[in-house]
C-alpha cells in the first residue's frame, strides 16, 4: 500500500501494517450426503469449490474411493480434507500389507475417528461420512464431527446445504412424519431400492443447488455394492445395470478393484 | 501394553512429550494405532478452540460447530442403577443428530454417559476399557482414571460431563466425572441442558426401595419431561439397568410416542396411556368435542356453537 | 457500553434501536440480517444511448431468497436505476428519487435530467454516511444526451461510459474492458452487456440466474425483462406426493361452512314463483311471498 506521509516534501512510499494472524482455516463451500440400502450404499458430493463469492473450481471430488467396500465424503476445509484423506489412505496400505486384506469398515471408522481426535486441539476443519459395506455385506452410513465423534446411520447429509437436504432426506429415507393408514402402508427405512435412492440423491443435489449459492456445478455419485461377478445370479444392487446410467468404474484406493464394486454416475448441475 | 494406567494413575499426569511443533506425528500414529500425543496448534490451545471452535454454543461465529445438548440421568436403588439418557445432539438451533448413543457401554459391567463434548467423552470412555488387571476394575478407580486424564488436560477446551456407572464388589456405585476436575459419589445425578427438568420428576419419585419396574418408569418418565420442557433434549430415549450380572439395555422409546401413546402394553411400571397429551386436554373447555346431536359450526368453542349462522332474506312487504 | 440516546430523526428513519442492535451484534446475538442483492449491475453508453443490465438474483448469506428478482428500477421514462446492496434500501431509495423526481419534472415543466437525479442520490446517501446500503448504476438520455453515472454507499459518483458495480463487478468490468469501444451499435452493446452479467453470474456466487436489459434511447426506454435465461429449474427425477392420512393428527372436527340461503326477487318483473314442495316450506318456515 502507498500512503502520503504528511509533512513531508517527497512522496514517501509507507507500508500499512498488516496484520499476521495464525488464520489456519478456510471455507469450501459445497455440500456431501450419503444414503444406504440394504445391499448397497451411495455416497453424493457436488464437485463446486468456492471461498467466498469465487468459484475456485467447478471439478475437484469430494468423494474418495478407500477400497472396495468403502469410500469417504469429506466437506469442509479442502486442505485439511486432503492431507486427512492422504493418511488414511497410508493407513490402510500399512493395513493390507500387514494384515494380506482391506480394513473392514467399522475398524476405517474407529481409526477417522482417532485420527480426528488426534487433533482434538488443532482440528481438521472436515466434516465426514463414510460409506460402504459391512463384514455382512449391508449398506453403511458413518458420520463423524471435526473431532471425532461418530454415529452409524441410515442417511446423512453434511456440508453447506446441510440444513437444505437432511430435512428432506429424513423424510424420505427415513420416512420421518409420515404415518401408515388402512390404504397405505410407509415403508421400513432401509430397504429402498438402488434406483429409487439415486433419484432422491439427485433431487437433493438439483435442489440445494437451486437455492444455495455454494453447491452446483456437477454431482458424482459413487455406489458401493457387492460385484455383479461375484454373484452367480446378480440379485438386488448387483442386478442393477448402472453403466447403462451412466456409471463409470471409480478409481483411486489402495486395493485390488473388483469390476462394478465401486462405480460413479456424474450428472451435470446449474452453474450459476 | 497398559500405556494409559502408567500414564494417569496420578492427578500430575500432563503427558510430557507434548510438543508445540505440531504436524509431524503420523509415523507414531501409525505405530500405536491412536496418537500417542496430540498435534497442538503454535498458539495457546484453549484461546486457539473457544477462536473456532464452539463446544457450548457460545461462539456463534465459530466455524467448526461441535454436537451439543443433552439430558442424561443416572441414579442408585436397591436393585441397581438406572441410566436414561435423550439421543439428540444441536449444533446452535440446528438438530444435527437425533440418533446419538449417549449411553457408553465401557464393558459388559460399565455404563458412562455422555453430555458435552460428544468426541470428548467417546474418546476417553472408549479408552477406559483398556483398564483390564487380574480383576475388574472398581467404579471408583475407573471413575478416578477418568477424572484425572480430564484434569491433566485442564484448561485447554475439553468440555464433558458425564456419569459411570457400574456394579463391582462395593454393589451399585455411580460417580460423577466433569472436565473441570469434579469426580462426586452419589446415589441421584442428572447432567445437561435439560437436568433441571428431569431432577424435578427424578426428585419427587425417588427413594431406596424402588421397585426394578418402578425405577425403570421414574426414568424413563424424567427423561421424557426433559424432552418436553428443553429445546435442546428430545427425539429418542435410550433405558439401561446396571444389575449384578452386568447392564442391561431395556429399550429405545420414541419421545414423541411417550407423550401421545406411552412406552407401549403390558411395560413393567407404566401405568399405561401416553404421559402428555391426555393429561394435557382431557375436560378442556377450549378443546371442547361437540356432544352428541349438537350441531357444530363458526370457529368453534361453545357459544359459537350455540349462535345460529343461518341469514335469512326478509322480502319486504308491497 | 457506549450507549446513544435515542434520536428522533426528522426524515422518517427511526434510529432508536440502532445502539441496541449494536450491542445485541457484538453478543452474537444480531441475526437481524438484511436481504442483500450480491449483484452483477452494469451499465454502457453506445451509439445511441445506453444500455443497463441486471442479473435477478437476490440473497440471504448463502440462501438464495429470490431466484428472479427486478434490480432495474424505474426512476423517470428516461433514466432507470440498477441496485446493489440491501435490498430494502435500493428500492426505497429509488422509489423516492423517482418520486421527487417527478415533482422536480412538475415543479420546472422540463424533461428530468439523469444529474439531477445523481445529486438527489449521492446527497442523500452521503447524508446516511453509508448506512442506506444502496451501490447504484444509474443511466438515462436527456437534453445533453446519454449519461451514466454509478453512485456509491457513502455517497461518491463516478460518470463513466462503462461501468460495473456488486459483487459480480470484476467479473463484468473484464468484459467490459476486453469487449467495449466506442460508439457501438445497438446489437453489439447488448450482446456486450449480456456477456458482461452472464461473466458474473457464472462466475461471481453472489450473482445468478436471468439477464435483465434495458436500452434507453433519445426517445424511447425499452425494458427487457429476463432477455436471456440461461438457468432454467432443473428438472425433477420424480413427483412426492404424499397419500391422504399420512400426517398424524390428534383431533379431527368439521365445521359445515354451507349455508343455504333463499333469495326472492321483488317488484313487478318478478316471475311468479311455484309452489314451494311440502319439505322445503317446512325448512324455510314462514318466509312466503306476498304477492298481491
Amino acid at each position: 500500500m502507498l500512503g502520503l506521509q504528511p509533512g513531508s516534501s517527497t512522496v514517501v512510499p509507507t507500508s500499512a501494517p498488516v496484520g499476521h494472524r495464525f488464520e489456519p482455516y478456510d471455507s469450501n463451500g459445497g455440500s456431501i450426503a450419503a444414503v444406504c440400502g440394504k445391499d448397497f450404499c451411495i455416497i453424493a458430493s457436488d464437485t463446486r469449490q468456492s471461498t467466498g463469492y469465487s468459484i475456485q473450481t467447478r471439478y475437484k471430488p469430494k468423494v474418495f474411493r478407500l477400497n472396495d467396500k468403502a469410500t469417504l465424503a469429506t466437506n469442509g476445509f479442502a486442505a485439511d480434507a486432503e492431507a486427512m484423506v492422504s493418511r488414511i489412505r497410508q493407513r490402510l496400505e500399512w493395513y493390507r500389507h500387514s494384515h494380506g486384506r482391506s480394513m473392514p469398515l467399522h475398524a476405517i471408522a474407529r481409526m477417522i475417528s482417532t485420527i480426528l481426535y488426534g487433533k482434538r486441539f488443532f482440528p481438521y476443519y472436515v466434516y465426514n461420512i463414510l460409506g460402504g459395506l459391512d463384514e455382512e455385506g449391508k449398506g453403511a452410513v458413518y458420520s463423524f464431527d471435526p473431532v471425532g465423534s461418530y454415529e452409524r446411520e441410515f442417511c446423512r447429509a453434511a456440508g453447506a446445504a446441510q440444513s437444505l437436504i437432511q430435512p428432506f432426506l429424513d423424510n424420505q429415507i427415513m420416512f420421518k412424519n409420515q404415518h401408515s393408514t388402512p390404504e397405505h402402508t410407509v415403508p421400513k427405512p432401509g430397504e429402498m431400492s438402488l434406483p429409487d435412492v439415486l433419484k432422491i440423491v439427485m433431487d437433493s443435489f438439483t435442489s440445494a443447488t437451486e437455492r444455495h449459492i455454494e453447491v452446483g456445478d456437477g454431482l458424482e455419485m459413487f455406489v458401493v455394492r457387492t460385484p455383479p461377478s461375484a454373484q452367480g445370479e446378480a440379485i438386488g444392487a448387483a442386478s442393477v445395470d448402472l453403466k447403462a446410467m451412466g456409471g463409470v468404474e471409480a478409481v483411486g484406493g489402495e486395493d485390488e478393484q473388483e469390476e462394478g464394486a465401486v462405480m460413479v454416475i456424474r450428472r451435470e448441475l446449474k452453474k450459476d | 501394553m497398559n500405556s494409559i494406567l502408567s500414564r494417569f494413575s496420578s492427578t500430575n499426569a500432563l503427558p510430557a512429550n507434548f510438543d508445540n511443533e505440531g504436524g509431524r506425528q503420523d509415523f507414531q500414529d501409525s505405530i500405536n494405532g491412536a496418537p500417542a500425543q496430540f498435534d497442538l496448534p503454535g498458539t495457546e490451545p484453549a484461546r486457539f478452540l473457544s477462536q473456532y471452535t464452539d463446544v457450548d454454543s457460545s461462539n456463534p461465529a465459530a466455524r467448526i460447530k461441535l454436537q451439543h445438548g443433552t439430558t442424561t440421568l443416572a441414579f442408585r436403588y436397591k436393585g441397581g442403577i438406572i441410566v436414561c439418557v435423550d439421543s439428540r445432539a444441536t449444533a446452535g438451533s440446528y438438530i444435527a443428530s437425533g440418533t446419538v448413543k449417549k449411553v457408553i457401554e465401557i464393558n459388559p459391567y460399565l455404563l458412562g454417559t455422555m453430555a458435552g463434548g460428544a468426541a470428548d467423552c467417546q474418546y476417553w470412555e472408549c479408552r477406559l476399557h483398556e483398564l483390564r488387571n487380574k480383576e475388574r476394575i472398581s467404579v471408583a478407580a475407573a471413575s478416578k482414571y477418568l477424572s484425572n486424564i480430564v484434569y491433566s488436560y485442564k484448561g485447554m477446551g475439553l468440555s464433558m460431563g458425564t456419569m459411570i456407572c457400574g456394579w463391582d464388589k462395593t454393589g451399585p456405585a455411580l460417580f460423577y466425572v466433569d472436565s473441570d476436575g469434579t469426580r462426586l459419589k452419589g446415589d441421584v445425578f442428572s447432567v445437561g441442558s435439560g437436568s433441571t427438568f428431569a431432577y424435578g420428576v427424578l426428585d419427587q419419585g425417588y427413594h431406596w426401595d424402588l421397585t426394578d419396574a418402578e425405577a425403570q418408569e421414574l426414568g424413563r418418565r424424567s427423561i421424557y419431561a426433559a424432552t418436553h420442557r428443553d429445546a435442546y433434549s428430545g427425539n429418542t430415549i435410550n433405558l439401561y439397568h446396571v444389575k449384578e450380572e452386568g447392564w442391561e439395555f431395556i429399550a429405545n422409546y420414541d419421545a414423541m410416542n411417550l407423550h401421545y401413546d406411552g412406552p407401549g402394553d403390558n411395560v413393567p411400571g407404566a401405568p399405561g396411556g401416553g404421559y402428555g397429551w391426555d393429561v394435557r386436554t382431557q375436560g378442556l373447555s377450549s378443546k371442547l368435542e361437540a356432544t352428541e346431536g349438537q350441531q357444530t359450526s363458526g370457529q368453534g368453542g361453545r357459544f359459537a356453537d350455540e349462535q345460529p349462522l343461518t341469514a335469512s332474506v326478509q322480502p319486504p312487504q308491497a | 457500553m457506549t450507549s446513544v440516546a435515542p434520536q428522533k430523526s426528522k426524515s422518517g428513519f427511526d434510529f432508536s434501536n440502532y445502539s441496541r442492535n449494536h450491542f445485541l451484534d457484538g453478543k452474537g446475538l444480531g441475526g437481524f440480517t438484511a436481504t442483500s442483492t450480491g449483484t452483477t449491475i452494469v451499465g454502457l453508453i453506445y451509439k445511441d444511448g445506453i444500455v443497463l443490465g441486471a442479473d435477478t438474483r437476490a440473497t440471504e448469506g448463502p440462501i438464495v431468497a429470490d431466484k428472479n428478482c427486478e434490480k432495474i428500477h424505474y426512476i423517470s421514462d428516461n433514466i432507470r436505476c440498477c441496485g446493489a446492496g440491501t435490498a430494502a434500501d435500493t428500492e426505497f431509495v429509488t422509489a423516492l428519487i423517482s418520486s421527487n423526481m417527478q415533482l422536480h419534472a412538475l415543479h420546472t415543466g422540463r424533461k428530468p435530467r439523469v444529474v439531477t437525479a445523481m445529486t438527489m442520490l449521492k446527497q442523500r446517501l452521503f447524508q446516511y454516511q453509508g448506512h442506506i446500503g444502496a451501490a447504484l448504476v444509474l443511466g438515462g438520455y436527456d437534453a445533453t444526451g446519454p449519461q451514466l453515472f454509478t453512485v456509491a454507499p457513502h455517497g461518491s459518483t463516478d460518470k463513466l461510459p462503462y461501468v460495473t458495480m456488486g459483487s459480480g463487478s470484476l467479473a463484468a468490468m473484464a468484459v467490459f474492458e476486453s469487449g467495449w469501444h466506442k460508439d457501438m451499435e445497438q446489437k453489439e452493446a447488448v450482446d456486450l452487456v449480456v456477456a458482461a452479467i452472464s461473466s458474473g453470474i457464472f462466475n461471481d456466487l453472489g450473482s445468478g440466474s436471468n439477464v435483465d436489459v434495458c436500452i434507453i434511447k433519445k426517445d424511447s426506454t425499452e425494458m427487457l425483462r429476463n432477455y436471456v435465461m440461461p438457468n432454467e429449474r432443473a428438472k425433477k427425477e420424480q413427483k412426492y406426493g404424499f397419500a391422504k392420512g399420512t400426517t398424524r393428527f390428534t383431533k379431527e372436527h368439521i365445521y359445515s361452512m354451507i349455508q343455504k340461503e333463499d333469495v326472492f326477487e321483488v317488484g313487478s318483473t318478478a316471475p311468479t314463483p311455484a309452489p314451494l314442495p311440502a319439505a322445503a316450506a317446512g325448512a324455510g318456515g314462514e318466509e312466503t311471498m306476498d304477492t298481491s
